[in-house]
């Protein structure tokens, strides 16, 4: 549906990132450079994941149908490197907690939408053939920019040496969370068959969750001293 | 944010050459990359006849389409591609998509065509010279239909008759949010091919017992013609006269290769192509023996000549003359020899003489033998048709089988054209026979029937239009091969069109993929924008009034706090 709907759906894409990066003061820290060295380092992660992917983890073998619950979950273990990767990126910036979240959060979601979006919406959505999952991939994008933050903030309230040690167990499980987020929606759309537009609410309440979580702690952690 | 952003971008440029070109580079190859096609469904579809004989233009002039699908009982059809199936097609339907200048027609055709009821087979068979008496610019095109072929057309169906009977509110709806489809060709525009070759052959048996013996020529056109060329399969017409054709070769260069049985008879088989367009290779054939040589076969005795078309099915037999034959002649003979073989040995067979002089003020010659009548040699065309104005001639009907559900029961329409392979080796018999007797009185030879049944099943598994078979295809050279078994200097023979006055040109583009691509109307891009616009502006509220959401979850861990 041509360049029309291809503007529709970039715009609905990166938008949010732009209004999230102009109402967040970010621009007042001169943070692009930053932001854009966060996304070179998701670069990297992601190189590296991929060559430890392809050295470890033999092709599966199994049927079609089956569903390799075992595979798929080591797989997503090594997601595990993203949290290493941001917290890599906001070890290296100096500042305010909240600064560093949102320099490593918005870099790294930038980096993502380049990377594995932009590619299929410039082929896809400018073709004469109507799709409704190009429209799903740009609101996916809002959502993923919403769960880099709030994985971003669980990343550096981890790392804290002032953490409570009533913190340590909650901080862990939505660690855990946002690690396997991917592994669970999948097992979901295996186990129940969900359409595409329920997938996408399902992931949406799933992230909304975890970032209120995460947002209750990290203002308790803040405004406790 | 974008001065900081050209900042970078400044950087970039004057630090690291070789980092611009990583970066422009690619993306300077992504903008240009063609688009990959996608569509929802790919399918072949096969366009009708374009040619011109004798100057004279037919069939459809044009090839490409990118339209809209509509089904015929929408109000607008003008420059809407016109899909409609075999089942529901009639005339009245086609004329009315040409007269509102539709973009194309798609004619949808069941899969399996030997299942089709009777009614409609004879239907259609009579609408095919109708269609292509009439040149038209609107291509139209017939499609195999399929489960996602037959899916876009109910869809299209439904968006199609339902656009007059909703109210104003559903209609606008329907408008935003209907999903159409787009039918896109993937060819090029058609043109006359140039120097197209048709190839016909010969081969011959040289009768024993000196100079100067009388020659019997037999002829089959091998060529097949329908309303579109890449369907035309022409079992009956004329897969059954070229099988028997090969099986008379066969029968007597078995009786040729024995002493005692070789006959003094010179036997000349010739396999003509082009036999639907006015019979070009036998035309070309005639001259080129007659006038450009200086002794032929056809020069000195020929007995007559026997034209063999459309004898696989039937219970006549009709031997088809320019001028009823005088007592005491060879042709007389065979005639005589016919009629007492089919009383004697084959009682349910009715054979009859059919008398039609040859009026050359017709644009089209009636059956083959009248081009050897033309040029004084004795020659007729035995057929099972009583004339030569029958639509099964010339039909994409005419397939190999079709099945025992489609005919009715005695007493009923005889079911469509095909070839009954037993009818056609009780034909091969009588005319074997028959010519036998007339070569030497000896008893027949076996016809056997799985010979004939092989033949035919190769010959009616490739459609075989005159467009179709070039002088390199697989249908003239396994031709070859079968005539060079058993008959000698076995010859090609080619009739090119001529160069200032063609008396046939063809064109190309008869087959093409078509993509039909789901679509939604222009609306509903502004809608989405609308939507989408919305959407952002309450996020940059919600964004803008982050502040909010912080403070009320500090208030409601402050009292927590408070109290440790």
């Amino acid at each position: 549906m041509t360049l029309f709907h291809f503007g529709n759906c970039f715009a609905l894409a990166y938008f949010p990132y732009f209004i999230t990066y102009k109402c967040s003061g970010l621009s007042e820290y001169n943070a692009f450079w930053r932001c854009v060295q966060a996304g070179a380092t998701y670069l990297f992660v992601q190189l590296c994941k991929m060559l430890f992917l392809a050295t470890f983890f033999p092709t599966w073998e199994g049927g079609a149908g089956v569903y390799d619950f075992v595979g798929e979950f080591m797989k997503a273990t090594v997601d595990l490197a993203d949290l290493l990767g941001l917290h890599l990126v906001m070890s290296r910036n100096a500042g305010k907690g909240e600064y560093k979240i949102m320099v490593a959060a918005m870099g790294w979601a930038t980096a993502e939408l380049v990377m594995s979006r932009c590619l299929p919406l410039w082929v896809g959505a400018r073709g004469i053939e109507f799709d409704w999952k190009y429209i799903q991939m740009s609101f996916d994008s809002n959502i993923s920019l919403v769960h880099y933050i709030a994985m971003a903030a669980v990343v550096w309230m981890f790392t804290r040496y002032d953490l409570p040690k009533s913190f340590r167990l909650p901080v862990t499980v939505l660690l855990a969370l946002c690690v396997y987020k991917a592994f669970l929606m999948e097992l979901f759309v295996h186990v129940f068959l969900l359409g595409s537009w329920t997938v996408l609410l399902v992931k949406a309440v799933l992230t909304g969750a975890i970032s209120l979580c995460s947002l209750f702690l990290f203002v308790t952690l803040v405004h406790s001293n | 944010m974008f001065e900081e952003a050209s900042e970078v971008f400044d950087n970039m440029f004057k630090s690291s050459f070789p980092l611009t070109f990583i970066v422009f580079i690619p993306a300077v190859l992504i903008l240009v990359s063609p688009l990959p096609a996608e569509a929802a469904h790919e399918f072949t579809v096969y366009r009708m006849q374009q040619y011109d004989l004798q100057g004279q233009p037919y069939g459809t002039r044009n090839a490409i389409l990118n339209t809209e699908a509509r089904t015929v009982e929408a109000e607008v059809l003008s420059r809407r591609c016109v899909i409609m199936r075999l089942a529901d097609f009639s005339y009245d339907k086609y004329q009315k998509a040409l007269r509102q200048s539709a973009g194309a027609v798609v004619i949808i055709l069941p899969k399996n065509m030997s299942a089709v009821p009777q009614d409609i087979v004879q239907q259609f068979m009579e609408l095919e010279p109708e269609m292509l008496a009439t040149e038209t610019i609107v291509p139209v095109y017939f499609a195999m239909e399929d489960d996602e072929l037959m899916s876009i057309y109910t869809q299209t169906l439904t968006s199609s008759s339902s656009q007059g009977s909703l109210s104003a509110a559903e209609v606008l709806l329907h408008t935003a949010t209907a999903n159409g489809f787009q039918m896109v060709t993937s060819g090029a525009q058609s043109k006359a091919i140039n120097d197209w070759a048709i190839t016909s052959l010969e081969g011959r048996l040289a009768g024993v017992g000196g100079e100067d013996l009388p020659t019997i020529v037999v002829v089959a056109h091998y060529d097949s013609f329908g309303v579109a060329p890449w369907l035309s399969y022409g079992a009956d017409s004329n897969g059954s006269g070229v099988s028997m054709l090969l099986e008379l070769a066969r029968l007597f260069s078995k009786l040729y290769t024995y002493k005692r049985t070789h006959a003094a008879y010179n036997l000349l088989f010739f396999v003509s192509g082009g036999g639907k367009f006015n019979y070009q290779g036998t035309k070309r054939w005639l001259e080129d023996n007659l006038d450009h040589t200086d002794s032929s076969l056809l020069q000195d005795n020929v007995a007559f000549v026997l034209c063999l078309d459309t004898l696989g099915n039937g219970d006549s037999l009709h031997l088809h003359v320019s001028k009823p034959p005088k007592e005491g002649t060879p042709q007389y003979a065979l005639l005589k020899e016919l009629e007492m073989v089919v009383l004697s040995q084959y009682p349910e067979v009715k054979f009859s003489m059919v008398h039609k002089k040859i009026n050359l003020a017709d644009d089209m010659l009636a059956w083959e033998h009248e081009r050897f009548g033309i040029r004084r040699l004795p020659a007729f065309t035995l057929s099972h048709l009583p004339s030569h104005r029958l639509a099964q001639r010339s039909s994409i009907m005419d397939v190999r089988s079709v099945s025992p559900s489609s005919r009715h029961g005695a007493g009923e329409p005889p079911a469509g054209p095909h070839v009954d392979v037993k009818k056609l080796g009780r034909n091969t018999k009588v005319v074997a026979e028959a010519l036998a007797r007339v070569i030497y009185n000896l008893t027949d030879k076996q016809v056997q029937e799985e010979h004939l049944s092989a033949v035919v099943d190769w010959l009616t598994a490739q459609p075989r239009a005159a467009q179709l078979v070039d002088k390199d295809s697989s249908v003239v050279s396994t031709l070859e091969y079968h005539l060079g078994r058993y008959l000698k200097d076995v010859r090609r023979h080619y009739v090119k069109a001529d160069k200032r006055d063609p008396e046939f040109v063809f064109y190309d583009q008869l087959k093409q993929t078509m993509n039909a691509y789901r679509v939604k109307p222009a609306i509903f891009d502004l809608l989405l924008a609308v939507c989408i616009a919305a959407y952002l502006g309450m996020m940059y509220l919600a964004i803008q009034n982050f502040g909010v959401l912080y403070s009320v979850v500090r208030r409601i861990t402050q009292p927590k706090a408070k109290s440790h």
